[in-house]
């Protein structure tokens, strides 16, 4: 029976590869095997061009490598973009206003579910998914579910570790959008960015390594200090930068809740709190507003208010000049290069006099974005008005 | 607690006794208030930075001895945190002995009845919609809610019962409807949420003491020496009430004023407590039941000695939370009930009589 069954299978393997020939010439009746970011193994029967978008945020990358207009593929997101970047979704709809409008909604991102009937309403083909929904998804049965009606679910992670899955979660888009040059020249230059920062900090023994506070969406809650990072996105992006990250120290945990006293105690010789556009949805932060319409002369109020809350005052690195903003959003995107980039301009700013973030981040909208930089990404209480 | 005796007593042997049992309460209540002075004390002269004690102690009696650093770590980080412990603590810890005597139930505290679920839900309307309850209050927005909607809950609670007459099961089986209700409301809103709003609910309703400043601390004295006084004046009809409703009227204590006044009290102690630190469960339901197991049911005894074992598992928690992991928060919600229920079992276990009659 064994060998039978060999047989069989053995002659079922052969006309299954002489029917792929057979089909060769059509490339989009062609199957695609691809292992995604949760290590699974997905078989995608033909291109999908009826994509949905787990996170609106994920056409940070997608623009990125699509050569024309990212929105082709997508018929709809969730709407994270709207609510927490709408400085980039303006972008986005001055750019493909009636791509913008057609996007349907699916909801919160951080719900991590899917109305199965939505999808299968919007006759999508695809849906990627962040891999931090990768449990919830298996839990309820979400990918079984969509594998059955026909609906392929790939995982990809510009967040939880950041560093190490952009440029593979890159070729996975790449591969899925059939965008694979576009996805490789991104890679390219997110590698030669990268490594113009670690090229250096290797040579740096890691005891020379200043101490950085990462303060997570500083100003969120106006009464509560602070959220951090552990060994994880912006806490490993100060840590390729050449900084010690004070919340590694902690814990090795994604996300780190630090005491004011703690910071006070560790007096660190960087403090750098993320911030981006939230006042659209929630008018009581007083984070700096970064992003593509960021207003300097807003945002010098905005950090100095951030510097002068009680115990930050007196900080050594506040009143050196070393409390610093940053665009909150390059946590969650392949742009992250950019903030290692700058917090590496901070930290070590004689090694770096060369390095120039806001050309590489111009030179990077030139090359592959369908729309030109502005506003303001960063800045410092020091410098604050630059 | 007293002895069983069945001969009968001469007059003056009941006077001796009765003294003798007024002298052991008000030595327990100083030995409670002794031992919160100590956990006081080591709630702020623990922390993450390294200050001598001498250094600190000297610090506090003289803060123009301090500098910078020493004076924002003292005064404005460890001195808030610590004392609002001890207020929140003894503020839910008389909210829950109060609550179980009027209701006549021991597992009556604000946190079961809903008035912290409801809170919470106030937050979450503030977290996750910026929606305010009452204009705006700015950066305020999540303790007003809090406290609005807390308040909302206690007046619900208060209306019903009005429209059955104030039966204790009636308060309770609202007071359950609620706490119900307003998860299903959370959950609602914690599904929408996104994931900063998401992390700033979870440490809102673990309860957070890292919040504290001193105006908020401030307004919690208040609160609490407004509603305690009221409530040691009321405590000889208070203690007949729980000799039974009957009783207590025929006593010519007007029940149901009492219970609506207590309530108010209450729901006043508990809005303002979790608005400024979040759901904080069993230090209301445990600290009175520990308080009943060591002095009985005596108000006199009973309330200020709920209100400093109240005081006494929050301020524990404090130094708990910090231990751990020196420069990292723990929200204390998660702390409370393992610092208290080792003491709790302990007493449950040495004390082999029933303690609620």
């Amino acid at each position: 029976m064994t060998f039978m069954k060999n047989v069989s299978g053995f002659a079922g393997a052969i006309a299954a590869t002489a029917i792929t020939i057979a089909a060769a010439p059509n490339a989009h009746a062609e199957a695609l095997t691809l292992t995604d970011i949760a290590g699974r193994e997905v078989t995608l029967p033909e291109m999908p061009d009826k994509i949905i978008l787990g996170e609106g945020r994920m056409m940070y990358s997608i623009a990125a490598i699509t050569d024309g207009n990212p929105f082709e593929k997508i018929v709809g997101w969730k709407d994270d973009l709207i609510l927490y970047d709408p400085d980039a979704f303006r972008k986005f709809e001055a750019a493909f206003p009636e791509d913008a409008a057609r996007m349907i909604n699916f909801g919160n991102p951080y719900a991590g579910d899917f109305s199965i009937e939505a999808v299968l309403e919007a006759e999508a083909d695809l849906v990627l998914l962040d891999v931090g929904n990768l449990f919830k998804a298996e839990e309820t049965g979400l990918i079984d579910k969509l594998d059955k009606a026909g609906v392929s679910v790939v995982f990809i992670d510009f967040r939880r570790n950041a560093t190490e899955n952009t440029v593979p979660s890159l070729l996975t888009l790449g591969r899925v959008l059939g965008e694979e040059d576009g996805a490789l020249e991104f890679v390219d230059f997110y590698m030669a960015e990268m490594r113009r920062v670690t090229n250096v900090i290797d040579q740096i023994p890691a005891e020379e390594h200043p101490l950085v506070v990462i303060e997570n969406a500083a100003g969120w809650q106006p009464d509560f200090c602070c959220w951090s990072f552990g060994p994880y996105n912006y806490g490993r992006f100060v840590e390729l930068a050449g900084g010690k990250n004070y919340g590694s120290t902690l814990a090795n945990a994604y996300s780190v809740d630090v005491s004011l006293e703690g910071i006070i105690e560790a007096d660190p010789d960087h403090i750098i709190g993320t911030g981006a556009n939230w006042a659209e949805a929630k008018p009581e932060v007083t984070a700096t507003l970064l992003g593509y319409e960021g207003d300097p002369a807003v945002n010098a109020e905005k950090i100095k208010a951030l510097a002068s809350r009680s115990g930050f005052d007196e900080l050594r690195a506040v009143k050196e000049g070393n409390y610093h903003s940053i665009y909150h959003q390059f946590y969650n995107s392949p742009y992250h290069f950019i903030a290692v980039q700058q917090i590496a301009k901070w930290l070590y700013p004689d090694d770096f006099a060369d390095l120039d973030p806001q050309d590489t981040f111009d030179r990077m909208h030139a090359k592959f974005m369908p729309y030109e930089n502005s506003g303001q990404f960063w800045l410092s209480v020091g410098t604050a008005g630059n | 607690m007293s002895a069983d005796t069945t001969t009968p007593l001469s007059a003056g042997e009941i006077v001796g006794a009765y003294r003798r049992r007024t002298a052991r309460r008000v030595l327990l209540v100083l030995l409670a208030a002794l031992a919160l002075c100590t956990t006081i004390l080591i709630d702020i002269i623990t922390g993450p930075a390294d200050l001598s004690f001498l250094r600190t102690l000297h610090v506090i009696v003289d803060p123009s001895v301090a500098t910078v650093k020493e004076e924002v770590i003292i005064w404005d980080l460890r001195m808030p945190v610590a004392l609002m412990a001890v207020v929140v603590g003894a503020m839910l810890g008389v909210a829950g002995a109060e609550m179980q005597t009027i209701l006549n139930n021991p597992l009556a505290d604000p946190f079961t009845l809903g008035l912290s679920s409801a809170a919470s839900f106030g937050a979450a309307l503030a977290i996750v919609l910026g929606f305010s309850v009452i204009p705006n209050v700015g950066g305020l927005l999540v303790t007003v809610n809090a406290f609005v909607l807390s308040l909302f809950a206690s007046l619900a609670l208060f209306a019903f019962t009005r429209l059955r007459g104030v039966t204790p099961e009636a308060m309770i089986l609202v007071g359950i409807a609620m706490l119900f209700t307003f998860n299903a409301l959370l959950a609602f809103l914690q599904y929408g949420a996104s994931e900063l709003q998401l992390a700033q609910l979870i440490f809102w309703q673990l309860g957070s003491l890292a919040r504290a400043t001193w105006p908020k601390v401030g307004i919690c004295v208040v609160v609490l020496l407004i509603v305690l006084p009221y409530f040691l004046s009321r405590s000889w009809a208070l203690t007949a009430l729980r000799m039974g409703e009957d009783k207590a009227a025929a006593l010519g204590v007007n029940v149901s004023l009492l219970r609506l006044m207590v309530l108010a009290g209450v729901s006043l102690l508990s809005a303002v407590a979790v608005s400024f630190v979040g759901a904080i469960a069993f230090v209301g339901l445990v600290g009175p039941h520990i308080a009943r197991i060591i002095v009985g049911e005596d108000q006199r005894g009973f309330l200020p000695l709920s209100a400093l074992a109240g005081a006494l598992i929050l301020s524990g928690t404090s130094i708990a939370s910090k231990a751990i992991t020196p420069g990292i928060v723990y929200p204390i919600g998660m702390i409370t009930s393992l610092i208290g229920i080792p003491f709790f079992v302990s007493l449950i276990l040495s004390q082999r009589k029933r303690h609620w009659q």
